[in-house]
């Protein structure tokens, strides 16, 4: 299996005018690369501005793109460079608030939350979401909770989870998917409540 | 929703699906919401199992979030990429040049403008000194020299009607006559140089059979007396 053939595929579509292709890039990218920017910023709502600008810079720049390294290795370069654009932009830029200078990690932290309105909710969902996810896998069968967790925990292959589990990759594809459905099942009432909630506060 | 279609997209989510396949599932995916919505929530899904690991003291990054929406949002009123779009920025330099050759014809048709200008102003009446200022404007030497039709024209110096220097014959009886009392050298040069005075090479105005034998009559009896 040719790597990074999926994203191909979809870099593909968008390159011919697909812009729901580019969507599914975002949704599957989109936490690594928050993650990532949160490297040069703490703040979780500035680093999702910097992702939002890394993506559309990535969709500009898409044309340029000839699949000579992997769609997200050549994502990440975008973001790296966005969020260091940013960082300096913004120590040029001046401060609005008082920074204690006694204590200026807790001053940081600070400037996280002012600008940060939706954090209750956002953190209240988050940790919703992760609960959930952790106690459906702990409620599978070994081989399944095995197979997807070498897999996004460790991001082997099919192949390697195969051998390290010695069965067909075949089989560790149904596994993987498997456990995936059983997740998404107790996932999807997350959502659907989350989101019911939302409208309620909205 | 088929098992084997969700099979599929999960496999493809992880890298694993075979390339004609997920040719197919990526243009129905890019089309169907349920699906994008299942897609997304195995995004959810990994970034949940991978927080876990980090512990609580990691930095919080939102499992829920409307990034993706934002995103889809800012690229809708961006232009739709087509399949032969070359790299932006060679389209810029390429939308560049076409005014590149006006620009530089615009700017030699200033100069030449303003040169014609200038050497209007520094020109005397006379044009005297048009010479010299013609080495200056080059551009406008070729146009005037093109047009020497042009009575009045500001380059080429007005023609200044030369009268060819033809002795009349009482000049010539008189310096003949002068010659007799004159060195033979002297008179020889004399001689030479008022027919020297006549146009050479202007054969339009030759001098008719007439005149010329009216001087050589006149002249001729004289010569010969001299020689004597």
């Amino acid at each position: 299996m040719s790597a990074d053939v999926s994203d191909l595929s979809l870099v593909r579509r968008v390159q011919r005018g697909d812009k729901g292709a580019f969507d599914a890039l975002v949704l599957k990218y989109q936490h690594k690369v928050v993650k990532l920017v949160m490297r040069y910023v703490r703040n979780p709502a500035e680093a999702e501005d910097i992702a939002q600008e890394a993506f559309i810079k990535a969709y500009r720049a898409l044309p340029q793109f000839r699949g000579d390294s992997a769609f997200y290795t050549w994502l990440y370069r975008i973001a790296i460079n966005t969020a260091k654009n940013a960082v300096v932009s913004r120590d040029r830029s001046p401060i609005d608030f008082d920074l204690d200078l006694q204590n200026p990690d807790e001053s940081y932290d600070m400037q996280g939350r002012l600008k940060d309105s939706e954090t209750p909710e956002a953190l209240t969902l988050t940790e919703e979401i992760r609960s959930t996810v952790n106690s459906a896998i702990d409620a599978l069968p070994e081989d399944l909770r095995t197979a997807i967790v070498l897999r996004e925990l460790e991001g082997l292959s099919y192949e390697e989870i195969a051998d390290a589990m010695g069965c067909p990759v075949g089989t560790v594809r149904s596994r993987i998917f498997r456990a995936r459905e059983a997740i998404d099942r107790r996932l999807r009432e997350v959502f659907e409540g989350g989101l019911g909630r939302a409208e309620e506060l909205g | 929703m088929n098992e084997e279609l969700d099979s599929q997209l999960s496999a493809m989510f992880d890298d694993e699906l075979p390339e004609d396949q997920c040719q197919l599932l990526a243009r129905r995916l890019s089309r169907d919401d349920a699906l994008k919505a299942r897609w997304r929530r195995y995004a959810v899904m990994g970034a949940a199992i991978r927080a876990e690991r980090q512990g609580a003291g990691a930095l919080a990054v939102r499992l829920e979030t409307n990034l993706a929406a934002r995103v889809s949002a800012a690229i809708s009123a961006e232009p739709a990429l087509v399949a032969d779009a070359v790299a932006p920025g060679v389209r810029k330099v390429a939308g560049m040049r076409w005014w590149q050759p006006v620009a530089g014809g615009a700017i030699a048709a200033g100069v030449a403008a303003m040169s014609v200008l200038w050497i209007r102003a520094q020109a005397p009446i006379g044009g005297e000194s048009l010479v010299a200022d013609n080495v200056a404007a080059p551009a406008a030497l070729t146009q005037t020299v093109a047009d020497n039709s042009a009575p009045e024209s500001y380059v080429v110096p007005a023609t200044v009607e030369r009268t060819p220097i033809v002795p009349s014959a009482e000049l010539a009886n008189y310096v003949v006559a002068h010659s007799e009392f004159s060195a033979p050298v002297n008179r020889r040069n004399m001689l030479s140089a008022l027919v020297a005075s006549e146009p050479v090479g202007d054969d339009d105005a030759a001098p008719s059979p007439s005149d010329d034998a009216n001087v050589v009559e006149v002249a001729r009896p004289n010569v010969e007396e001299a020689s004597k």
